[in-house]
């Protein structure tokens, strides 16, 4: 088997008394496109931040096509494209600044930056949005910026935070023929999502989180096991039931 | 509806201080600075009573005014505390009417409400001279308060709306900068023309009798015209005091309304002429895009463009006040530049702070921390570098000093490349914290002074050490021979150049060191 791509090894980061994420494992081969799910809380973001060099873990270590991130985290930087969520962006900057700003200070070529930002904002339909400031985008505008943003350089590796949160269905099309053009040319994936059906839908390897660990990981049959990714992710996450009275003065009639 | 809202005010003022321990020094400094007015208060007080009990109305007119006026300024300068803005409350089914008592005595539980208050109370010591005075000055101590809270609260709601869009934000950030220092120039003419003039007593009745009229002194006017036996002046002026409250009130009201129903919502402004010509200067690397982006954020975010205007006009204003204090003696005029150093040394520091989580990219993108440091360093260098030698010829042309010219650009841009360089070394260990730009432009993170005072504290001594060449040279210039300018140019040239090489060597590599702690650091809102 060849070397994953994005590998990540008991990783460990605690927030005072809270484990967010214990002893997190996961290998992600090449070509393939991941889907992370978990619950609210069970520490997605965290084990991203940590495998992108936004957060410093705790203990472990996480490598992206063998460099590792926290030992040498130019090289390692340098093959991923990140789209963190949450995070403010260089908002008094248009659209098209933005990328310019992204794409220098990867250290890329000028005129290469200049071509691709034109093509990334017109794939994207961002181009008529060029010159306003990121500030007055909507909040998928805002994602599709920062998707711009993270595959400015051709990355090995994207790793994407809720890529389709807030975008407008042709839009989401958009992302999806990109994202699946990526892979099929041998790049790789890594996204979180709260949307079963996406990620049966443009996924080919999934990842439960809860509570900091990793429950299945696999391929998106494997961790089916023959029921729909819904039930599975049920299942293994455990289903909060509602008992007959519960909120019953809500119920206007 | 009232308990609830101070009983939240409360909670999040207990909350902050459980969460970083740089708000409980900052509540500290308050807490001192606060008692050591009140002390000053009482004192001054006692001796009034004791020493000048004629003089009593007179003074305490100025000092109720100078209370108000102060409130004003405050609310000006520190718009920023929105814990409470009246949007949060914008989805509750609840009227303007019922939120106001409750969010009054919010705004009045602070380290400022309370000491006012207090303030207040120490001045009825010197109102005591009769019995009738006293019984009128306890009963005008609320109205003063209210006056001073409300006033602060109507002004802070006009210039937020104002301060929501693009272009209005910035025509008042400049107005108000020239408001300022025109009042600088203004006290300090008053200041001359009353030291002058012959009866200084005369000066101050006027003023003060005209204060006691106005919605700003009226509170104070009222026992003050009781203790002068005119009964007809403290009807009136009890009139004119409490319609200001309830016009303020009535203001206050209906702003609240009207953000309930019409948030205030912070807006960008919509399309940009996008000047390619910072983009063409400037080299297509990592430095000259950090570089582009400061300058473009000089331009377009508030608080940037409030730090350029201050580091112009700090030396403006106290040209100003040496010319409206009769004449500029050119050897100490030569080093008023040197001022601008301390706000390059703040820019530099808090550049970081400023970004917020946006600092994010570059720790993805994984740009050098030498090139963040070199960047941000030539982008407010663009913008400030002619500014100290435009103050420096300014300062030749009006003193007529050209000879001294070399001495005080020696000074002034050895000092200011000192502090930049430091600046840029300490704000990577010590990035302190800013305003988020959604907030108002004038305020500080409510703890950002407590770590900014620390950082200061660190910073001080090494410019001043670091500068002493240069600014010695200049000085003997002065006293003794205008030709060691000329060593003292290109010293402080070298010894600026050095500070600048050392602090993007340090401060970048801590950065590359810790760039996630740093970025966790500055992300916190709190």
């Amino acid at each position: 088997m060849t070397e994953p791509v994005l590998s990540l090894r008991s990783l460990h980061k605690r927030f005072g008394p809270k484990v967010a994420v214990e002893a997190l494992s996961l290998d992600v081969p090449a070509g393939s496109m991941l889907g992370l799910l978990g619950p609210n809380g069970a520490g997605k973001t965290t084990t991203l931040s940590m495998a992108t060099g936004l957060l410093r873990p705790d203990g472990g270590s996480a490598h992206v096509l063998g460099a590792d991130v926290w030992r040498d985290p130019v090289a390692a930087k340098a093959r991923m494209g990140v789209l963190p969520d949450g995070v403010r962006m260089f908002d008094r900057l248009t659209g098209a600044e933005l990328l310019r700003y992204t794409g220098l200070l990867r250290g890329m070529a000028e005129a290469d930056v200049t071509a691709r930002a034109g093509e990334l904002l017109a794939a994207l339909g961002l181009d008529t949005a060029a010159s306003t400031l990121v500030v007055d985008y909507s909040a998928g505008m805002r994602k599709k910026i920062g998707l711009a943003c993270a595959l400015i350089h051709a990355p090995r590796l994207l790793v994407l935070d809720e890529p389709f949160e807030a975008v407008d269905p042709v839009s989401g099309e958009a992302i999806r023929s990109i994202l699946r053009g990526f892979v099929g040319s041998g790049g790789t994936v890594v996204l979180s999502s709260h949307v079963m059906e996406l990620v049966e839908s443009i996924c080919d390897r999934v990842a439960i989180v809860a509570e900091g660990r990793i429950l299945a990981d696999g391929t998106l049959d494997e961790v089916r096991a023959g029921e729909s990714l819904q039930q599975r992710f049920l299942q293994l996450v455990g289903v909060h039931e509602l008992g007959e009275g519960t909120l019953s003065w809500l119920r206007s009639s | 509806m009232a308990a609830l809202l101070v009983g939240l005010r409360l909670k999040q003022l207990g909350r902050s201080l459980t969460r970083s321990p740089w708000h409980i020094v900052g509540l500290v400094f308050g807490v001192l600075g606060a008692l050591s007015i009140l002390a000053l208060v009482a004192v001054a007080a006692i001796g009034l009573r004791v020493g000048a009990p004629q003089a009593v109305p007179l003074v305490l007119v100025l000092v109720t005014s100078v209370l108000v006026v102060g409130w004003v300024v405050g609310a000006i300068l520190t718009s920023a505390d929105e814990s409470l803005a009246p949007e949060r409350f914008a989805l509750l089914p609840v009227r303007a009417r019922q939120l106001l008592p409750g969010l009054a005595l919010a705004q009045l539980l602070g380290i400022g409400g309370i000491a006012t208050a207090l303030s207040l109370a120490l001045l009825l010591i010197a109102w005591s001279t009769s019995v009738a005075t006293l019984v009128a000055a306890i009963a005008m101590l609320p109205v003063a308060l209210l006056t001073c809270m409300l006033a602060a609260r109507v002004v802070a709601g006009l210039l937020a709306r104002t301060l929501a869009s693009r272009r209005s934000r910035d025509v008042t950030a400049v107005v108000l900068m020239l408001l300022l220092i025109s009042s600088g120039l203004i006290l300090n003419l008053g200041v001359q023309a009353v030291a002058s003039s012959a009866s200084l007593q005369g000066v101050l009745e006027s003023v003060s009798g005209v204060l006691a009229w106005t919605p700003i002194g009226a509170t104070a006017g009222v026992p003050a015209a009781v203790a002068g036996g005119d009964w007809l002046a403290a009807g009136i002026r009890l009139v004119v005091a409490l319609g200001t409250v309830a016009l303020l009130w009535w203001a206050w009201g209906a702003q609240l309304s009207a953000r309930l129903v019409a948030p205030v919502q912070a807006s960008g402004g919509g399309r940009v002429h996008s000047g390619g010509l910072v983009d063409r200067i400037l080299p297509a690397s990592p430095v000259g895009a950090i570089a582009a982006r400061g300058l473009r954020f000089q331009r377009r975010d508030p608080r940037h463009l409030l730090n350029a205007i201050a580091t112009l006009v700090l030396p403006l204003i106290l040209v100003g006040t040496q010319l409206a204090s009769g004449g500029l003696a050119p050897g100490l005029a030569l080093f008023l530049p040197l001022i601008m150093a301390l706000m390059v040394l703040q820019i530099a520091q808090l550049s970081l702070a400023y970004d917020k989580d946006a600092l994010a990219l570059h720790v993805l993108t994984g740009v050098s921390g030498r090139a963040d440091r070199a960047g941000r360093l030539l982008g407010v260098g663009i913008v400030i570098a002619p500014m100290v030698v435009l103050a420096s010829v300014l300062v030749a042309a009006f003193t007529d000093g050209w000879a001294l010219l070399p001495a005080g650009l020696g000074a002034a841009l050895g000092t200011s490349l000192v502090a930049a360089g430091t600046g840029i070394a300490v704000g990577a260990f010590l990035p302190g914290r800013a305003p988020s730009p959604e907030q108002g432009p004038f305020g500080r993170g409510s703890s950002g002074g407590a770590q900014s005072l620390a950082a200061l504290a660190i910073m001080a001594p090494i410019v001043l050490v670091a500068s002493a060449p240069a600014i010695a040279l200049a000085i003997a210039a002065v006293v003794w021979m205008p030709w060691l300018g000329w060593v003292a140019l290109p010293v402080g040239l070298a010894v600026g150049a050095l500070a600048v090489w050392l602090g993007i060597r340090i401060g970048g590599d801590r950065l590359d060191r810790a760039w996630p702690e740093v970025l966790a650091a500055i992300s916190s809102d709190d």
